[in-house]
């Protein structure tokens, strides 16, 4: 099989476009969080496995492509509202990614920590979007709203999760964007202008995610916040994350 | 002793954590955890002040094995002392005023995590800290500024922050990857001796990789310091809590000064780009000052009064003066701090009683009476554009005789120069019995804020910059060609004194053409609506996200 036919049935998980559609199509129909997770863990990791196996020839457009796929999801993640499709056009935009490290021969192991540490909030997401649909029958931003003065500490930790998600300081998805542009900006600078933009589209489609669910008046309804064991699980997930941002930017910058 | 600078922007990150984990214990008495620290680390800052002021320092200090690095150095020292100073100020008058917010505790975490950016943007010694701070303290905003989680508007503005500061992350990060690929390291130590060694060793796009370095970080500037055209979320951010805004326009939108200062031995070899942030400062100081002029609304006001002083402050960088742009910095903030902690007071005493004593102040602006009776006009007009250039020209030649070798320094006389006299002009047209006592009290005040900014400007600029080759290789990077410089001097002159006079010709005769009405009215339109750059965006934004949407739809949403 040709090398560039071959990296585009790659392209299914490490998403290239179109065929970054197959993902988000298998996501849509998953209705069990944890196999929602589990999707979001394996696939680029599977995608990378093949990858890196099969000793390909990156062709000249790989690069383009890889930065319209991962543009084109960052804009259309603005206007999405449902969390779950929001966290797979994000996973498709991010993951994408993965391809610039890999044309420039970064080590499997730092890949494979790359797509671990970029789908670990997207799975936080996807548990957060569970409970969201758990207590209001569906995860919609911009359709209940005042999760902060409902539910305050559901709010904060979706806030963090989000936060840590669209790359902030200082989670490894930060780190990894940095060093991307620090790596393609010589080579290609219009590349790297690419990638910024990307990072910026994140940011708006962030913050409108979260104004969408967390601002409004407080429900009349009483709903149930967090539980203390699960805010314990979120905050060590999430402390796991900037401490390993901290150690990666070590390594890699 | 140095090593303390680490310890001051440390402990309110210990403040932060601590209120966050033992909130529900501490009760209302996390604001005492939260003040106790911001005063310990303030007199720390105060110490390692001191500490510089005596000679001590520069002093670059690793963390371990790590790229991290901390600077201890004048700047440093001085701008950790002014954010705790205002930090503190703020901190104080939280206690009470938020006192009845439901989220009490996360306000004085959110003020403890901004402060800890704010103070390792000041002292970062490399570029991977700066460029954390810098993008940190952004993110730290938008959530202080949504404070009040039921607040629709205030999210809107907090969003319109966030994203302008986000546009001015980019640049910094993109100077930063091109210093690092260029020089191979994070240090800014070591990348500015080397740029001193060699200013033109690299090149990028077949320019001199100075310049683009230097534009990159004077956008950033732009954004953080909202510099026309990214200026738009600054007078609007007014839904946040007052101590918010405090803070923010007393600090934290002064970040741009200290960003072009930080990177000064960038500039001081980029002379083109510091005429580019000239005119840009230029242009915001006039664009800001004019669109306050016509608010009715005292926060907002307030809000383009910054946006004016802001656009000072990055002119005054473009001409050379960095230092007199951190005295600015330093001056602005506590004076617009004042101003919007006591903001509410005003307006709450307003319901009561306008409280506005019927004195020819409030003859000259309320009532729109002139004086009848005036002084010849030959003399006042003599008074007027006189006094001002001899108080000038006097403190400056106590400083130093050569001042006016300097293109930077005619031109901030320039302006000092017009200030003064159009001080005066306006006591001349006031009402009033004793005209000479409101000249007299005028030409005084103006001597003492003059006399105070010469010799505290120039003390700054002994501190900041003790180098003299490097002032004045700052001051020579900002020159531009003689003839053009004093043509432009000729052709704003001429501007500014046809001003006044035909000002004067329409007070004497009280004869405005039709014509003229017309395009004043059509000129007061175009600020009432603020020049239409909100509604651009607003449209562009609406279209992107039409095409976001529609994008969506052709592909089925997968």
């Amino acid at each position: 099989m040709p090398d560039s036919l071959f990296i585009l049935l790659v392209g299914i998980f490490m998403p290239l476009f179109p065929m970054s559609m197959v993902f988000n199509a298998i996501l849509d129909g998953i209705k069990h969080a944890w196999l929602r997770s589990l999707l979001f863990i394996a696939w680029p990791l599977c995608g990378l496995f093949i990858a890196l196996t099969s000793e390909l020839i990156m062709p000249d457009w790989l690069m383009p492509l890889a930065l319209f796929t991962s543009a084109l999801y960052a804009l259309r993640m603005l206007t999405l509202r449902e969390v779950n499709q929001w966290s797979g056009f994000l996973a498709t935009s991010l993951w994408s990614l993965l391809w610039l490290p890999m044309i420039q021969d970064t080590q499997a192991q730092l890949l494979y920590s790359y797509a671990i540490s970029m789908s670990v909030p997207l799975v936080l997401l996807v548990l957060l979007s569970a409970g969201l649909e758990q207590r209001y029958g569906a995860a919609y931003t911009g359709l209940y709203g005042g999760l902060a003065r409902t539910i305050p500490r559901f709010a904060g930790v979706l806030v963090i999760v989000v936060v840590a998600a669209i790359a902030t300081p200082l989670f490894p998805t930060f780190f990894i964007m940095l060093n991307m542009v620090v790596k393609t900006i010589s080579a290609s600078p219009y590349a790297a202008m690419v990638l910024l933009l990307i990072w910026l589209l994140w940011s708006w489609a962030g913050a409108r995610l979260i104004q969408g669910l967390i601002v409004g008046r407080a429900s009349n309804e009483k709903i149930a916040d967090l539980e203390s064991t699960a805010i314990g699980f979120y905050s060590t997930v999430l402390l796991a994350l900037a401490v390993g941002g901290i150690y990666l930017s070590g390594v890699i910058l | 002793m140095e090593q303390l600078i680490i310890v001051v922007a440390v402990l309110p990150l210990i403040s932060a954590l601590l209120i966050q984990l033992f909130a529900r214990r501490i009760g209302r008495g996390i604001a005492r955890v939260s003040v106790a620290a911001t005063t310990l680390s303030f007199l720390l800052a105060a110490l390692l002040l001191w500490w510089a002021l005596t000679g001590h320092g520069p002093q670059a200090m690793p963390l371990g094995n790590t790229t991290i690095i901390m600077l201890f150095d004048p700047l440093s020292t001085l701008l950790a002392t002014i954010i705790l100073g205002i930090s503190l100020i703020v901190h104080l008058y939280s206690v009470r005023y938020m006192a009845e917010e439901a989220a009490y505790g996360q306000f004085f975490v959110l003020l403890d995590l901004m402060t800890a950016a704010l103070l390792v943007m000041v002292i970062a010694g490399d570029l991977i800290s700066l460029v954390i701070a810098w993008h940190l303290v952004g993110v730290f905003l938008y959530f202080l500024l949504g404070q009040d989680t039921r607040s629709q508007t205030a999210y809107r503005f907090a969003f319109w922050t966030l994203i302008t500061y986000r546009i001015g992350d980019l640049p910094l990060i993109v100077a930063a990857a091109l210093l690092y690929n260029a020089y191979g390291t994070w240090s800014l130590t070591t990348i500015f001796s080397e740029i001193m060694a060699n200013p033109n060793a690299h090149q990028v796009l077949g320019l001199p990789l100075t310049e683009v370095v230097a534009a990159l970080i004077g956008i950033a500037a732009f954004a953080r310091s909202a510099q026309f055209l990214l200026h738009t979320w600054l007078p609007y951010t007014m839904d946040g809590p007052t101590p918010v805004s405090a803070l923010m326009h007393a600090g934290i939108v002064n970040a741009g000064g200290f960003l072009i200062n930080r990177f000064a031995p960038v500039f001081v070899h980029s002379g083109d780009v510091l005429h580019g942030i000239f005119i840009v400062g230029l242009i915001t100081a006039v664009f800001g000052s004019l669109l306050m002029l016509t608010q009715n609304d005292i926060k907002k006001a307030l809000g383009y009064s910054t946006m004016g002083q802001m656009g000072f402050m990055i002119m005054e960088c473009g001409i050379g003066a960095f230092s007199l742009a951190i005295y600015h910095m330093f001056a602005h903030g506590v004076f617009k701090g004042t101003m919007f902690l006591s903001a509410g007071s005003v307006i709450n005493d307003a319901r009561h009683d306008d409280g506005i004593p019927k004195d020819e102040l409030y003859t000259f602006a309320v009532e729109k009476q002139p004086t009848k009776a005036r002084q010849p006009w030959l003399l006042m007009a003599v008074i007027t554009l006189a006094v001002p250039l001899v108080i000038l020209v006097f403190a400056h030649l106590l400083i130093a005789e050569d001042y006016f070798q300097k293109q930077g320094a005619i031109i901030l006389l320039f302006f000092g120069w017009v200030t003064g006299a159009q001080l005066i002009f306006a006591t001349y047209r006031m009402r009033t019995q004793n005209i000479w006592r409101l000249v007299g009290l005028s030409v005084l005040s103006l001597v003492v804020v003059v006399l105070g900014y010469v010799v505290i400007s120039h003390a700054f600029d002994l501190f900041l910059y003790p180098d003299p080759a490097f002032r004045t290789q700052l001051y020579t990077a900002a020159t531009i060609d003689l003839l053009r410089f004093e043509v432009l001097v000729i052709i704003t002159t001429l501007i500014i004194v046809s001003g006044w006079i035909v000002t004067y010709y329409t007070e004497q005769t009280g004869y405005r053409r039709q014509r003229t009405k017309r395009m004043w009215l059509n000129f007061y339109a175009l600020i009432s609506r603020e020049f239409y750059i909100s509604d651009i965006y607003t449209r562009l934004t609406r279209t992107l996200l039409a095409i976001s949407g529609r994008l969506n739809v052709w592909l089925r949403w997968l």
